[in-house]
């Protein structure tokens, strides 16, 4: 027990909720990047990465650069290819991750 | 109907974070004194050795367990106020003056410590491994020149607040508005590594502007990274009607016990074009005092509130838990950090319906003050 350490097991789901679900696949058009992407409007985007991702070639350009800070925004092609994701309909816009109100509940 | 949110208060995390934790400014540690600073639930010991090298100690003499900062430097070496024994920086007892020879076991914790930016920054695991300076915050360019003004300094204690709460603060757009008076325009987050930033474009909030939190001429360009668990570099580009500054901002803590930390942070301000010393030095001050007002403002907040394991977000909200997912591999067996935790993840809030709603607040505000103007005046004639 190292870390803070939940009481109730119902935060473990809501972890869950909210890191892992309703995430869709999009692939970069330019490179061959894999992520996952969650959209819950049109401005919000949630995009995880992960290793079998593959390596953002636009990412190894800015990092060749001199004098930048290590960290990068987000890509643009990656963003221009998940907006092209949208406009297919792969990736919904959705109302967030809170469970939705059944009319019986 | 649905049931009754609860909080859940979680424990307090049993040990440490892994890795760099700032102690201060190397120039406050160089006057020939042993030092005290409170850290990781104990006490530790700084000070210069005559090449003006900093050393960091465990506090507590392995004698009979005398305050080394207490003591005095003598030579290269900490001498403890109880009887004399010399700690050498390398965590050795180097003599003992009343004694034929020194007991081989008498080594002490040591701290492996770098000095950058004008900083002294201390490596701490509690697996005890090698300091790991790929982890340690970059250099930055041309901070300790002429190019920007000295470091300004300040340290605020928090006696009873984890310091996951001043982490939480990477990912909450809303409270920069309610709390710091500001208004996010345009916030975004990045994790990646043992790194986690926070991108923000703001202005002032023109309700408060008599507070002297600046209108909506003032824009401000926000970059803030943490390079591991404690010790965030902020680049902060002001533009008011055209007239820029750059400020550099560091904010970093170090724990001091389970449920308490010492919140630290410094300034320097890139000495702008055509002005004279003094007045750049006056503007890092005032940059110093207005930060230092806005970490009260979360500092009371902190004080007050519960901990929470589950926050309950809406849509509008930054990332909780995945940025409280990245924090946790500080908190793990360096074996134990799982790939979720390192794993590069990318968030861009919706500001657009909070805007929609704070512009309708703050306008709201603005007639309701001319109102109450306008009766003060009437009452005066
Ligand atoms: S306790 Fe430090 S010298 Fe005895
Ligand atoms: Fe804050």
């Amino acid at each position: 027990m190292a870390y803070i350490v939940p009481s109730s097991p119902e935060t473990l789901a809501d972890r869950e909720l909210y890191t892992r679900s309703r995430l869709v696949e999009v692939a970069c058009l330019d490179c061959l990047v894999r992520v996952k992407v969650r959209k819950n409007s049109d401005h919000h985007t949630s995009i995880q990465w992960n290793q079998e991702a593959g390596d953002c070639a636009t990412f190894a350009e800015l990092s060749r650069r001199e004098g930048g800070r290590p960290v990068h925004q987000a890509c643009p092609r990656l963003l221009a290819s998940i907006e092209a994701a949208v406009r297919e309909g792969v990736v919904p816009i959705g109302a967030g991750v809170d469970p939705i109100e059944t009319s019986d509940g | 109907m649905t049931e009754t949110r609860t909080l859940d208060t979680g424990s307090v995390p049993e040990r440490f974070a892994r890795g760099w934790h700032c102690l201060g400014l190397e120039r406050d540690f160089t006057d020939g004194k042993p030092h005290a600073v409170q850290a990781f639930g104990g006490k530790l010991v700084v000070w210069a050795d005559s090449q003006g090298e900093l050393h960091v100690l465990d506090g507590y003499c392995r004698h009979m367990g005398g305050d080394l900062t207490q003591g005095t430097v003598k030579g290269d070496e900490v001498a403890c106020p109880f009887h004399d024994w010399r700690w050498g920086g390398d965590g050795k007892c180097k003599a003992i003056p009343y004694a034929r020879r020194v007991p081989l076991r008498a080594r002490t914790h040591r701290y492996e410590s770098v000095v950058r930016n004008g900083q002294l920054l201390i490596w701490h695991d509690p697996e005890g491994s090698e300091a790991d300076l790929e982890a340690l915050p970059p250099v930055l360019e041309g901070v300790g020149t002429d190019k920007y003004t000295e470091w300004t300094w300040n340290v605020i204690p928090v006696e009873n607040a984890h310091c996951r709460e001043i982490i939480d603060n990477v990912v909450d757009m809303a409270h920069f508005f309610y709390i710091h008076f500001a208004f996010p325009t345009n916030f975004r987050n990045v994790f990646e590594g043992d790194k986690a930033t926070q991108f923000m474009e703001s202005t002032g909030r023109p309700d408060m502007k008599a507070q002297g939190y600046g209108d909506e001429d003032l824009i401000l360009k926000s970059e803030a990274t943490y390079y591991g668990p404690s010790y965030m570099i902020n680049w902060l580009d002001t533009d008011y009607k055209g007239f820029l500054t750059k400020v550099i901002l560091i904010n970093c803590h170090v724990p001091t016990g389970p449920n308490s930390f010492n919140l630290q942070y410094g300034l320097v301000v890139e000495k702008p074009e055509g002005v004279d010393e003094e007045t750049a030095d006056y503007i890092g001050r005032r940059y110093a005092e207005m930060f230092g007002e806005g970490f009260m403002q979360d500092v009371n907040i902190w004080l007050n509130k519960a901990p929470v394991q589950n926050p309950l977000l809406c849509e509008e909200d930054g990332p909780v838990y995945q940025l409280r997912r990245w924090y946790e591999q500080f908190y793990v067996d360096k074996a134990d950090i799982e790939p979720e935790m390192v794993e590069r993840f990318e968030f861009e809030v919706d500001t657009t319906k909070a805007n929609e709603n704070w512009r309708a607040e703050v306008a709201e505000n603005l007639a309701r003050k001319e109102a109450e103007d306008r009766e003060a005046e009437k009452a005066k004639a």
